[in-house]
């Protein structure tokens, strides 16, 4: 005579039923917060990969310059090279204005931290210059 | 040695009339004919399974008003056939005192008593016995030799009969299809949420892929705090190429010359030299007209433009 209440077993259904509807609701949630923290991780990973691909990278800054120096108008120019552990220094006492627009214009249309910069115009074709760029 | 014994239980026989139980263990029900209706019938059925399908109508039009139950048992070729009320016995056990835990199982007295000999006594005004193979309850005046039951020996059948407790407020199938749904709607619920946990798995790995492919570091703050600061160096970039394009790009009278141009500290110099006091609002217009924020001042024989990067 000692049957189970058909009561207590909508009960337990019920019980399960609510069980399962509340985790679910969490996992809903945590799953939305999940995609958006996705798509915010994935933004923000692509962003910093490019700017430290630009900023950061030691032997791309190097590699770019030496070309940019290696250039037959600027390879004459008696441009001096500093390299440091935080970055490199180029300068000149006495460069021609041209050769230096022409450098300044590589330099500033590139992708490089210039930390430091100065140009001093010694006369109407002659000036100096120290440029500091760091990564 | 190892011989298990069923237990056995003691009976008592339960009447609308009977005095109240005071039980301590439990016991064996045997109802009165009083609380069922019985048939014995011939049907051209084998199985017992196939009689209780047709039992609501063999009993349609005897049957006074009600929820009822229904059992049936064989017995040689013929078929016992019962019809009860569950809450009228659940009614009377409980106003005879009897609490459904003392209950060990519940028979009709027509398969158990079946073997009555005689009449039998179960109160003062009424009596069973067999007529027909059918337990009946008369008046035991009816009767003319009447012993009280004895029912202390009896050894229990297998006809014990299931008590719907809850039968007369929902039907069991009704309960039955809610049951049903009831799982139905918890499978679907289950499977929802795993799916979900699935993606949600899955989503994490991704996350801790791009981690991987990005050689992030472990926690977002310290990310997004390197981030900001190449942010920083970006935009202080630019602006710095924006603001000497537009220095470069002034145009100075004949007298007029830019003769230094300088950067550190986050903060741009330009040196003009050969500009006249008093003259050097056009070129701050100029630099105004590119919204360019900047203070200037004039130091030896030059003007300095300061600009903040």
């Amino acid at each position: 005579m000692n049957r189970i209440n058909p009561l207590h077993i909508g009960l337990l259904l019920v019980v399960i039923l609510m069980f399962l509807v509340f985790n679910l609701s969490n996992t809903k949630s945590e799953l939305a917060k999940a995609k958006v923290s996705y798509t915010q991780t994935a933004k923000l990973s692509t962003r910093l990969s490019g700017l430290k691909e630009v900023y950061d990278d030691k032997e791309r800054i190097k590699s770019s310059l030496k070309r940019i120096l290696e250039q037959s108008s600027l390879k004459s120019a008696n441009i001096e090279q500093e390299l440091k552990r935080t970055g490199i220094i180029i300068s000149s006492e006495d460069v021609d204005i041209n050769v230096l627009n022409f450098l300044m214009s590589k330099l500033l249309n590139g992708a490089y931290h210039i930390s430091t910069l100065k140009i001093t115009k010694h006369s109407k074709t002659n000036a100096s210059f120290y440029l500091e760029i760091t990564w | 040695m190892f011989t298990k014994f069923k237990k056995q239980y003691k009976s008592i026989f339960l009447d609308q009339s009977s005095p109240p139980f005071y039980l301590k263990d439990k016991v064996n029900i045997i109802l009165s004919p009083s609380l069922y209706w019985v048939k014995k019938v011939s049907l051209p059925v084998k199985y017992v399974r196939d009689v209780k399908k047709l039992l609501p109508s063999l009993f349609e039009d005897t049957l006074p008003e009600g929820n009822y139950s229904y059992g049936a048992y064989k017995s040689g070729d013929e078929f016992f056939i019962f019809a009860y009320l569950d809450k009228l016995i659940l009614d009377t056990m409980a106003k005879k005192k009897i609490a459904p835990s003392s209950i060990a199982n519940v028979y009709f007295a027509q398969s158990e008593l079946s073997h009555l000999q005689g009449a039998a006594k179960i109160n003062a005004s009424q009596s069973i016995y067999i007529k027909d193979e059918i337990l009946l309850l008369v008046p035991t005046a009816w009767v003319q030799e009447s012993a009280d039951l004895d029912i202390s020996e009896l050894i229990p059948t297998k006809h014990s009969v299931t008590l719907a407790q809850f039968g007369h407020i929902v039907d069991s199938k009704i309960l039955k299809k809610i049951a049903v749904i009831m799982v139905v709607i918890l499978l679907l619920t289950a499977t929802e949420y795993v799916i979900t946990a699935q993606k949600l798995a899955q989503i994490t790995e991704l996350k801790d892929a791009l981690f991987a492919k990005y050689d992030l570091k472990s926690t977002m703050i310290q990310n997004k705090s390197i981030l900001k600061k190449y942010d920083s160096i970006h935009s202080k970039q630019m602006k710095l190429r924006t603001s000497i394009s537009y220095i470069l790009a002034l145009k100075l009278n004949p007298a007029e010359q830019l003769s230094q141009l300088s950067y550190k500290n986050n903060i741009l110099k330009a040196e003009f030299s050969g500009v006249v006091k008093g003259k050097e609002s056009r070129i701050s217009e100029l630099l105004k007209t590119k919204e360019v924020d900047f203070k200037s001042s004039f130091k030896d024989n030059s003007w300095q433009v300061e600009i903040s990067i």
